[in-house]
């Protein structure tokens, strides 16, 4: 086994082929996940033809580095412009453009670049240590679970919407949960208010909603006020790469949280039918829910970035575990892998673990090695990407509010999510304007999918017996202490009489 | 000048008026195409069955149109309606094609109202497999056969995809139909069942071979029944029934096995283009490039063309109100 683990290290290291292909690989991960609304499932697709006649070991190797490294990038825009590339990206967004307005965009990208890398090689420890137990891991969690898990992260918009406003959090969360009810019910099988709208059939577009209520709202914002999204000017601003290193250390200084975010994600991302966007949701309640001073967190906390970075790297890990021991992915995007792994010759299975030792672990360390070259080479440009920031909004509110747009166009290609964009714009736009939070809404509307479907498959197998069941029990009993400690500190009495509006 | 000369010149203007076109339009077929760019709609995101089809297809289509450029395009959305009714509408120049599921000659036998398209109607190109259906059963459950199955006293657990897709709709019609002792749970979409099975919640699930195979060959379920297809390890349920109803609707769903992971275009291509494409799309089929490329990735090519799949289409279409009827009931929720 250990012989195994390094010679599959070293095999892959001193060859130049393995090498310049991570490197290609790492590439077109980056730029792909730069661009919101290409997820990672197109550029896998489109990259199936030239693999065909790859060698199995370095075919899969450049799948999955491509595949690991896409969620790296789009942390870039949601932290330098408030432009989230996907669900779990809008995590991101709501500490990190704050820390930009300040000026700090080079410390919060070093914090979240290094992150997700961490996350990324946590994610593939808890890959090599879970293979054991994965079996019983894995089939303890069923639908009854799944509505619990997506109840616990409900109830985190207490912590999320901060003690002054735990009604207006609530009241977005809920029209998030309402958003989340368009398209086909999953259990009558009509449409629900789509009418004959078939865009709306498959529910609202969820890239589009969250571009609606996080970017163009911010580059409204910033034209109004004008001048740059950093509010401290470049000349006293810091953007060298000290600034970065800075951010780097963030990392090491809340190890603890980063262990803890990164362990989450790898085991929701381990669990078919959670969604992948969770993860980064989860982690990021998680912090706020574990720290001391909850109350700076949506006003620029590095915490809030740290926590669902490594989350979503982490998640990629865990993600193929299911996807190579039972053939079974857990994504989407790892259903696509795992196509492309069929045709390289790769048979997931259970099999895999004592026929292909080898191959697995080249993956696992495939996914160590891509998160470090992406880390390092998105920490030697961030330099000047950071310049951006204090760029003139009038000169850069257009390129962003073009790109929003087309990532609401390409992430399904209806026209007629653009008319959703504008619609949603103007309520994320009053949201931002009257200090209403953002982040309940993306929570809502992420897991209340989840939470409906799975309610209803309990209901169907067990009825309301499914709450009796073990795990069931501890989980309900997480809801009941999370909801025990809103309201705890929602009753004690003001410790600060004034406290300025927040927003998130 | 007699009447005659002048008929005569008529009669040749006519046929010079004539020959131009007759050229024309044996220029028009293939060499139509030449500098063109066609769409391959694919009605499904990308990744999964459909897409690698259409991928493969669209490449290797383009090989036989001298001189055209072959696009793919994903068009995801209500359940292949989308996509669909993009190509239904597309002008018929020949330059709009696609692939969507089968099963949609569900929805238009019951007049679902996101259908905005007649298949009869479509000019269909070809098909490049069959997809048996089979009824897995876990490894652990104690049914072993077809015969258990239905003497099971309490209803067992079958797990199913979204309402209104093709695998649910054929597994309510088939418990009604062989009045199976079969509790059908919705929901499970992608590779869903296999884990909800994987689990034990459900016993069983009646969906594509091709998609069940590595699941079974892993060890986790084995099949007990099979409609369509060419293999021979698993019994056909055609044969363990005996009510002539329920034949007719195992018929009726042979036919969707049969054809599967199609190309048509929207009605009223011009014939000598169509032609052209019906022609690439089988020197594509039997191309030895794209048959080896096919049996690596491990999906079966068994092709069928032109009008052959248009009859398989016409008469799966044409349904007793009984059949209807019974499909209509299975898609609305008691």
């Amino acid at each position: 086994m250990i012989e195994t683990m390094f010679s599959a290290l070293y095999a892959m290291l001193t060859s130049p082929y393995m090498m310049g292909l991570m490197l290609l690989a790492v590439a077109i991960g980056l730029v792909v996940g730069v661009t919101p609304g290409i997820g990672g499932r197109l550029s896998i697709a489109l990259a199936i033809p030239f693999v065909f006649g790859m060698e199995t070991i370095p075919g899969a190797v450049f799948l999955l580095t491509m595949h690991a490294v896409n969620g790296t990038s789009g942390q870039i825009s949601s932290i330098m412009f408030g432009v989230p590339g996907d669900g779990d990206d809008a995590a991101t967004t709501i500490d990190g453009y704050p820390m930009a307005k300040k000026g700090e965009a080079g410390r919060a990208l070093g914090a979240s670049v290094t992150a997700s890398g961490v996350g990324g090689v946590i994610g593939a420890i808890v890959f090599a240590v879970m293979i054991p137990v994965l079996e019983p891991v894995v089939l303890a969690f069923s639908p009854a679970e799944f509505f619990l898990l997506a109840l616990l992260g409900i109830t985190f918009i207490a912590f999320l919407a901060g003690r002054e406003q735990i009604f207006k959090g609530l009241i977005v969360g809920l029209f998030g949960m309402m958003l989340a009810t368009v398209g086909m019910d999953p259990y009558t099988g009509t449409p629900r208010f789509a009418g004959n709208f078939l865009f709306l059939w498959d529910g609202m577009s969820l890239i589009t909603a969250i571009l609606a209520l996080f970017a163009i709202p911010e580059m409204i914002a910033l034209a109004v006020k004008g001048g740059s999204i950093s509010a401290v000017p470049v000349a006293t601003a810091k953007y060298s790469y000290r600034e970065l290193f800075q951010g780097v250390m963030e990392v090491p200084r809340h190890w603890w949280l980063a262990l803890r975010t990164s362990i989450i994600g790898a085991v929701v991302g381990m669990i078919p039918g959670l969604g992948s966007s969770a993860a980064a949701w989860f982690c990021y309640g998680h912090a706020i829910q574990t720290s001391k001073t909850p109350e700076r967190f949506g006003k620029g906390a590095v915490e809030g970035v740290i926590a669902p970075e490594t989350g979503s790297n982490a998640r990629e890990g865990g993600a193929l575990l299911p996807t190579l021991f039972f053939g079974i992915p857990a994504s989407s995007g790892m259903a696509v892998l795992m196509g492309a792994f069929l045709i390289l010759g790769i048979q997931p299975g259970p099999s895999m673990i004592t026929d292909r030792l080898d191959l697995v672990w080249t993956l696992i360390w495939a996914l160590v090695v891509g998160n470090l070259i992406a880390v390092t080479f998105l920490l030697f440009i961030m330099r000047w990407a950071v310049l951006l920031t204090f760029v003139n909004g009038a000169v850069l509110v257009p390129y962003i509010v073009v790109m929003a747009v087309i990532g609401a166009y390409v992430s399904e290609g209806q026209w007629q999510n653009l008319v959703i964009l504008v619609v949603l714009s103007a309520i994320g736009y009053g949201l931002l304007r009257f200090n209403w939070p953002r982040a309940p809404f993306v929570i809502g509307i992420v897991l209340g999918k989840i939470a409906e479907e799975s309610l209803h498959k309990a209901l169907e197998l067990w009825g309301l017996k499914f709450f009796t069941r073990p795990l069931s029990l501890v989980l309900i009993s997480l809801i009941v202490t999370t909801i025990g400690i809103a309201v705890y500190q929602n009753l004690r009495p003001r410790v600060t009489a004034q406290q300025p509006p927040v927003s998130r | 000048m007699s009447r005659i000369s002048r008929l005569f010149t008529f009669a040749v203007a006519l046929v010079a008026s004539a020959m131009p076109a007759v050229q024309a339009s044996g220029q028009s077929g293939a060499d139509y195409f030449r500098g063109k760019t066609i769409t391959y709609i694919v009605a499904t995101s990308p990744g999964g069955g459909y897409d690698t089809y259409g991928r493969l297809v669209a490449e290797y289509m383009q090989r036989y149109l001298p001189g055209a450029t072959v696009l793919v395009r994903n068009m995801p959305g209500a359940g292949h309606l989308v996509g669909t009714n993009a190509i239904f509408a597309a002008k018929p120049d020949g330059l709009t094609i696609g692939t969507f599921n089968t099963g949609l000659i569900y929805s238009q036998l019951i007049r679902h109202s996101g259908v905005r398209f007649d298949l009869e109607r479509m000019s269909w190109i070809g098909k490049a497999a069959n997809d048996a259906r089979i009824i897995a059963i876990a490894q652990q459950s104690p049914i072993k056969t077809y015969r258990d199955l239905i003497e099971q006293k309490q209803p067992v657990a079958f797990a199913a995809a979204g309402i209104g897709s093709a695998a649910y709709v054929e597994t309510v019609m088939l418990t009604s139909a062989l009045k199976l002792p079969i509790k059908v749970l919705t929901g499970y979409n992608g590779s869903d069942d296999m884990m909800a099975m994987r689990r034990g919640e459900v016993v069983g699930s009646i969906s594509a071979r091709s998609t069940w195979d590595p699941f079974v060959r892993n060890g986790y379920a084995r099949y007990i029944a099979q409609i369509g297809g060419d293999q021979t390890d698993v019994p056909q349920l055609a044969d363990l029934v005996t009510d002539p109803a329920a034949k007719a609707l195992i018929a009726l769903i042979r036919t969707q096995c049969d054809v599967s992971r199609l190309t048509a275009g929207p009605p009223d291509i011009p014939p000598d283009r169509l032609a052209a494409l019906r022609n690439a799309f089988r020197l594509a089929m039997e191309d030895k490039e794209l048959l080896a490329k096919a049996e690596k990735i491990g999906i079966p090519i068994e092709p069928a063309y032109g009008d052959t799949v248009l009859r398989l289409v016409t008469e799966a279409l044409n349904q007793s109100p009984a059949t209807i009827e019974l499909l209509a009931e299975a898609l609305t929720r008691k």
